[in-house]
């Protein structure tokens, strides 16, 4: 897994960054120590559980998992992104703020980050579908239903803004 | 200016409350929150007495400096104990602004109204920031009234969450965040003993270490030994983890552990000390009267499985440390770190973080430990992030109960109960303390095995004996404590009786209850919930469905003995059971919950909501297994936890009456759980389950099934974990027998300078790059963490180890000395330069019909390799070189390649890359005794060295097409169809650099290759769920059934198309989940982790045998 150190360049959250980076190294490691970014978060490194997930060119993955040298050049969002610059929640951060959905909250940043890519692929998602989006997930304080109302609140907040 | 509340104790002031001089306020509290949103019902207390609006009150909980020490936060206790001297401070505090601002406004102190910080009289409106113009400090008055809780406003309505829009974007600081100027990393190293406690070994048996194994590598900053702690610190975390993880260490292995299979045996037979709890009129006579049940219930190990590994920063300070820890007990952990680094405790401060959730002592407080000793020894702030597998070895299980109860019906009433519990847990020494030798590893029972362990039932004839004795392996609290078992064996058992009495068992449990207040939670619950009275199971079937409903409740009893009561809970379960595969669904649960005064609606709505889908799956599925030694789960793939696809309905009926105190409520709701599910599969299919987790194979079994077919063996327990991977093939013989020696030598070519690079053409030197990336010679002639192309790799083979040669041009070590002649009799006939026979593991019978001209740009490239010194050992083979010559004579076919005239130029070009330089038959064709290639069987799919290759000709599976073949050859990836793995990978990393025509030439020619109807792919087919099927769910369905089949780190193709499932024998499998994946750069691969460190080898054994029945059911299952 080591390496010699060589640039790797990524955008992260609309900031490009050129990092003289091991090659091997998780993106998980380097958002959170290099990058500064502690919305992903380490939970089992073996994409088990969802807590690490970011968003690489708008697509769920689990960054434990991620060696470097894989998303050169790659776009890649954290829940730091989604945001506004002026500080405008993200519908979904909206959503789950407004249904509560969360306990501890560690596994709030993959419930988020999984949640952004399914609406914008099913804008109007039933519970079902959420469930099924969400079940590589791990929440162990078993916040699964104010998650699920969260998501739908989400959804119904994307599509007023669109009306 | 502000307004403190204080109380004085010897150890001198502890504050509750200060009113700023902004009017805003803060609370204090020695209690934390484990993330059930404590925080913030505690802020509504506040706001509550003091009229504040919630947002101006603010909460310090758990920081030892600030806060009061009010012991552990554990048995759901923050609100209904350690919250009262808060409000009364609070209370206090508005009485003296009231006195204050009625001296100001000149009006009796009960003509003012306060709301929103202001005091109001008639029209003039006195903000509190203005009645504090000095300091005062208050003495609390735990006698000084309160509210009404008929007047709350604050309380009793729903609050969202202090903490949550910090967290939802990014800006929380949990303890895994926290980052130190100066910070430098610590990666511990743990014994095998994995989640023991007590024994001589304990702290004694780290035999030793070789630090200069790593002691030179960037970013190593030392060792750091204490008995059996072991660390290594390093500048960044992911440095201090690769060199902990290079460390060699030598360990003593300790004794096994008791048979944990029998566990309720081993249980009973440990040492242990009966308390008797509660005993009334004469239980060995009432034994004897009406009728008589015995029986026995049991309840597993489980973790607390938090979902963030512990994590803690110290900085030794000189002596005065701060340490920031996400412990659930600043007080306690600060005793242990005083007493771990023989400090006063005064001396330490704990800064506490909000972690994970935890349900219960996990490891935070022993990697508090952990980075304290650290710090001490490096001088410097350090911080220790546990792995995974780290977390789940070593924390203090939830410990395993056995109950055995006795009881009898008389006239249809409830006439005897003997119940005895054991409980082989305590309160989790830090584990530092232990390793360091610091507390003697001794044997430590504790007194937890009592929680609700009085049945609520009216009995004439009791006798309750709790069997105090110490873990067997690390135990300590979980949420439910012993409540939870102990409620599993009363609430079964008054089931069976009410059975036995033919009465509806609710109706039966209404007879028998005395308190009110837990009749109308009864009543109330099945009511709401639409129970349907019976008197016997009623074994509603669908097919092979069985449905039914379950009753059940409890008290939540905290507390030493005889504790104190929490709020109680009520279950009505309703299940679905397949009687084929024995899954049992837990499809709805209607939860009554009397807590008295609620603070936070929507809060304890959560915490019921949480406690139900935890327990379901603590009751459903989760058990913590053992190996020989030590506990052996290491990951959510063997011990899986609820998930988003087995959700119940949930369905609550808050009984909330303000005049009642408020009780806690972070646990209750879990108590019932286990009896109400248990209750109603007897009502779905008149079995009883005594023994959780009701697992799909118990089930089958209670439901009188057959046990699985011999296709899926169960791993078997190993003896020792063994890390060892499969390493060479099975050894052929060596058979070679013919009289070589009589053969002729092979003469030496002398020495020579070759050309200089410069001389060739830059097309020649090209064609030679390319020649090279497509012979893919890099990868077996560059070493393991070896320079490029310097050779040295060791290649096993049937008869022994070989070690490539160096292609660089270094005259002395690699090929500098080399002329063409010699290059060229190497690659035909496979003699080295020095006359030596090289062995064919060096695939010289297919570079052997390689075009002249080819062979010469393939010498020219090797020309402009930077050269390498690496002198390259001896072969170790079973037989002489000097054997090779015979063996030419049967299996080399020299000769160059000629074209097929009936193809046309493409095809026939990619008929000479694939057969020649690509040498794709050296692992794709299948090798005789003596190891040659066999002709007849050319390209039909072969293992070597713990890979298989699948057929490239005759019957193909699936098929391919030359789309898909151009795809898989240039990335790696045919979409639906394949994904390189292993060795394969490795060439698509060299033919990605190929040119199109080349690609596209070879796909043509393989296309070709296979004969007759594609194989339709199999459906797949489920096995019985089991062990293997929650391992699949857990720990690889998230990449291999993604949600997002685009995402960077999912599997690229479904399992069904995978070769290493159609090999003939598992290894391929085996090796791949052993191993994991990593992607070459330059293909479009995606990695796979390594399990051979997660899962036990009998599991990944197992897991690739239950991928192959899966997966591949049209072959014969793998032995």
């Amino acid at each position: 897994m080591t390496g010699e150190k060589r640039e790797i360049s990524v955008q992260v959250n609309a900031a490009r960054h050129a990092l003289s980076v091991d090659p091997g190294r998780m993106l998980l490691d380097v958002l959170r120590a290099e990058l500064g970014l502690n919305g992903p978060k380490y939970g089992c490194g073996l994409a088990q559980c969802g807590a690490c997930t970011v968003l690489v060119h708008g697509v769920p993955a689990r960054s434990c998992l991620l060696r470097m040298h894989r998303v050169e050049g790659a776009e890649i969002t954290t829940l730091e992104g989604l945001a506004a610059p002026d500080g405008t929640l993200h519908p979904v951060q909206e959503g789950f703020l407004k249904a509560q959905g969360a306990q501890c909250g560690y596994c709030l940043n993959g419930m988020v980050m999984t949640s952004v890519a399914l609406l914008r692929r099913t804008p109007d998602p039933s519970e079902a579908q959420i469930r099924d989006a969400l079940r590589h997930n791990i929440c162990r304080c078993g916040a699964h239903v104010e998650i699920i109302a969260s998501v739908r609140a989400a959804a119904k907040l994307m599509q007023a803004a669109d009306d | 200016m502000t307004l403190t509340l204080t109380r004085a104790t010897p150890r001198g002031a502890e504050t509750f409350l200060v009113v700023h001089a902004d009017g805003t306020a803060t609370g204090f509290n020695g209690h934390v929150d484990l993330g059930t949103g404590i925080t913030t019902a505690l802020a509504q207390i506040v706001a509550e007495e003091l009229d504040l609006p919630l947002g101006s009150v603010t909460m310090t909980l758990g920081d030892t400096a600030q806060t009061p020490d009010q012991g552990p936060t554990i048995a759901s206790e923050t609100i209904q104990v350690t919250a009262r001297p808060l409000r009364t401070a609070a209370a206090q505090a508005h009485a003296w602004l009231r006195a204050a601002a009625a001296l100001r406004l000149n009006a009796p102190p009960e003509a003012l109204h306060s709301a929103d910080g202001h005091f109001l009289h008639g029209d003039t409106s006195l903000p509190y920031a203005e009645l504090l113009r000095e300091p005062v400090v208050l003495e609390l008055d735990p006698d000084h009234p309160v509210k009404d809780p008929a007047s709350y406003r604050v309380v009793g309505a729903s609050a969202p969450r202090h903490d949550l829009p910090a967290k939802l974007t990014g800006n929380f600081d949990y303890i895994q965040d926290v980052r130190v100027p100066g910070m430098v990393h610590g990666h511990v190293i743990r014994p095998p003993y994995a989640g023991r406690d007590s024994g001589d070994f304990i702290g004694h048996s780290l035999l030793g270490y070789d630090e200069s194994a790593i002691s030179g590598r960037d970013g190593y900053l030392g060792v750091h030994r204490i008995g059996d702690f072991l660390a290594v610190l390093a500048t960044h975390a992911h440095i201090a983890r690769q060199l902990a993880e290079a460390l060699p260490v030598d360990w003593a292995l300790p004794p096994d552990l008791p048979d944990m299979e029998e566990a309720a045996q081993t249980i009973r037979a440990q040492p242990s000390t009966p308390r008797l709890c509660e005993a009334s009129g004469d239980i060995d006579t009432a034994l004897q009267e009406g009728t008589r049940l015995d029986r026995s219930y049991s309840w597993p190990w489980h973790m607390h499985g938090t979902l963030g590994p512990s994590c803690a920063v110290a900085d030794w300070n000189g002596g005065r440390p701060p340490g920031w820890a996400g412990t659930q007990n600043p007080h306690m952990l600060r005793g242990d770190l005083a007493l771990l680094v023989e400090l006063p405790e005064e001396a330490i401060e704990i800064r506490r973080h909000q972690a994970a959730g935890c349900y219960g002592r996990n490891c935070a407080d022993d990697v508090a430990g952990d980075a304290l000793l650290l710090s001490r020894a490096c001088g410097k702030p350090v911080s220790v992030q546990l792995t995974r597998a780290q977390e789940m070895l070593w924390e203090p299980k939830g410990a395993a109960q056995i109950m055995d109860v006795s009881g009898s019906l008389r006239d249809s009433a409830f006439h005897g109960y003997r119940f005895d519990s054991w409980y082989p847990s305590n309160r989790g020494p830090n584990l530092a303390l232990l390793l360091t030798g610091r507390i003697s590893p001794e044997p430590r029972p504790s007194d937890m095995g009592d929680r609700t362990i009085i049945p609520p039932y009216r009995v004439p004839h009791k006798q309750i004996t709790v069997h105090d004795m110490a873990p067997i392996v690390r135990a300590s609290w979980l949420r439910g404590v012993s409540a939870l078992p102990n409620t599993f064996a009363h609430e079964s058992f008054v089931d069976e009786l009410a059975a036995e009495a033919q009465e509806d068992p609710v109706a039966f449990r209404l007879r028998h209850v005395d308190d009110p207040r837990q009749a109308r939670l009864i009543r109330e619950t099945a009511e709401k919930a639409g129970w349907e009275p019976r008197r016997t199971p009623r074994l509603k079937r669908d097919g092979r469905m069985a449905y039914g409903q379950g009753f059940a409740f409890a008290t939540y009893v905290h507390g030493p003995f005889p504790g104190l009561a929490a709020a109680a809970a009520a279950w009505v379960a309703d299940v679905a059971v397949d009687t084929e595969t024995g899954e049992v669904t837990l499809t709805r649960v209607a939860v009554g919950q009397d807590q008295g005064l609620v603070i936070n609606p929507e809060g304890v709505r959560q915490q019921i909501h949480g406690n139900v889908i935890q327990t379901a799956a603590r009751v459903l599925r989760e058990e913590v297994s053992f190996d020989a030694i030590s506990v052996s789960d290491r990951s959510f793939a063997d011990y899986p936890v609820a998930s988003f696809d087995q959700l119940p309905e949930i369905r609550t009926h808050v009984i909330a009456d303000p005049a009642d105190p408020p009780l806690g409520t972070g646990e209750s709701a879990a108590v019932p759980a286990a009896a109400a599910i248990a209750n109603a599969i007897w009502d779905a299919t008149g079995v009883r389950m005594r023994h959780a987790p009701f697992t799909p194979e118990k089930m089958r079994e209670a439901l009188g099934h057959a046990p699985r077919p011999a296709a899926l063996p169960g791993p078997e327990k190993p003896r020792r974990r063994n890390l060892k991977l499969i390493g060479l093939m099975g050894s052929a013989a060596a058979v070679f027998g013919l009289g070589l020696s009589l053969l002729p030598g092979m003469r030496a070519i002398a020495p020579a300078t070759p050309p200089a690079a410069g001389i060739y053409t830059a097309d020649t030197l090209q064609r030679g790059a390319d020649l090279f990336a497509l012979g893919n010679c890099a990868s077996c002639h560059t070493a393991e963490g070896g320079a490029p192309s310097a050779g040295g790799r060791a290649i096993e083979t049937p008869f022994g180890t070989v070690y490539s040669t160096n292609l660089t041009p270094d005259g002395e070590t690699g090929m500098g000395r080399w002329s063409y002649t010699a290059f060229a009799r190497a690659m035909r006939q496979g003699i080295s330069r020095d006359g030596r026979h090289l062995f064919p593991a060096f695939p010289y019978t297919s570079f052997t019909r390689m075009a002249e001209d080819d062979l010469q740009a393939l010498y020219a490239y090797l020309q402009t390799l930077e050269p390498v010194r690496n002198a390259i050992p001896e072969a170790q083979m079973a037989l002489p070189r000097a054997a090779l010559a015979g063996w030419n004579l049967l299996d080399l076919k020299t000769g160059t390649l000629s074209p097929d005239p009936a193809r046309n130029a493409e095809w026939n070009r990619g008929r000479y890359l694939v057969e020649t330089v690509g040498h794709c038959s050296a692992c794709h064709t299948p090798r005789n005794a003596l190891g040659a290639e066999r002709e007849v069987a050319a390209l039909a799919g072969a293992e070597v060295n713990g890979w298989y290759a699948p057929p490239l000709a005759g019957r193909v599976p699936g098929g391919w097409s030359e789309d898909q073949l151009r795809a898989y050859l240039s990335t790696g990836v045919a979409a639906g169809r394949a994904a390189a793995s292993g060795p394969m990978a490795e060439v698509i990393a060299g033919l990605s650099t190929l040119p199109p025509a080349d690609i596209a030439a070879m796909a043509t020619y393989l296309a070709t290759l296979g004969t007759g109807q594609p194989a339709a792919l199999t459906q797949r087919v489920m096995p019985p769920p089991g062990r293997m099927s929650r391992i699949y769910d857990s720990a690889c369905a998230s990449c291999h059934e993604p949600v997002f089949a685009d995402s960077a780190t999912v599997a690229q193709v479904p399992l069904g198309t995978s070769p290493a499932l159609r090999a003939p024998s598992p290894q391929t499998a085996e090796k791949v989940i052993a191993e994991g994946l990593l992607a070459p750069e330059g293909t479009a691969l995606h990695d796979m982790p390594a399990f051979a460190r997660e899962l036990p080898a009998a599991d990944i054994a197992a897991l690739a045998r239950y991928l192959r029945s899966r997966y591949a059911p049209d072959l014969p299952a793998w032995e």
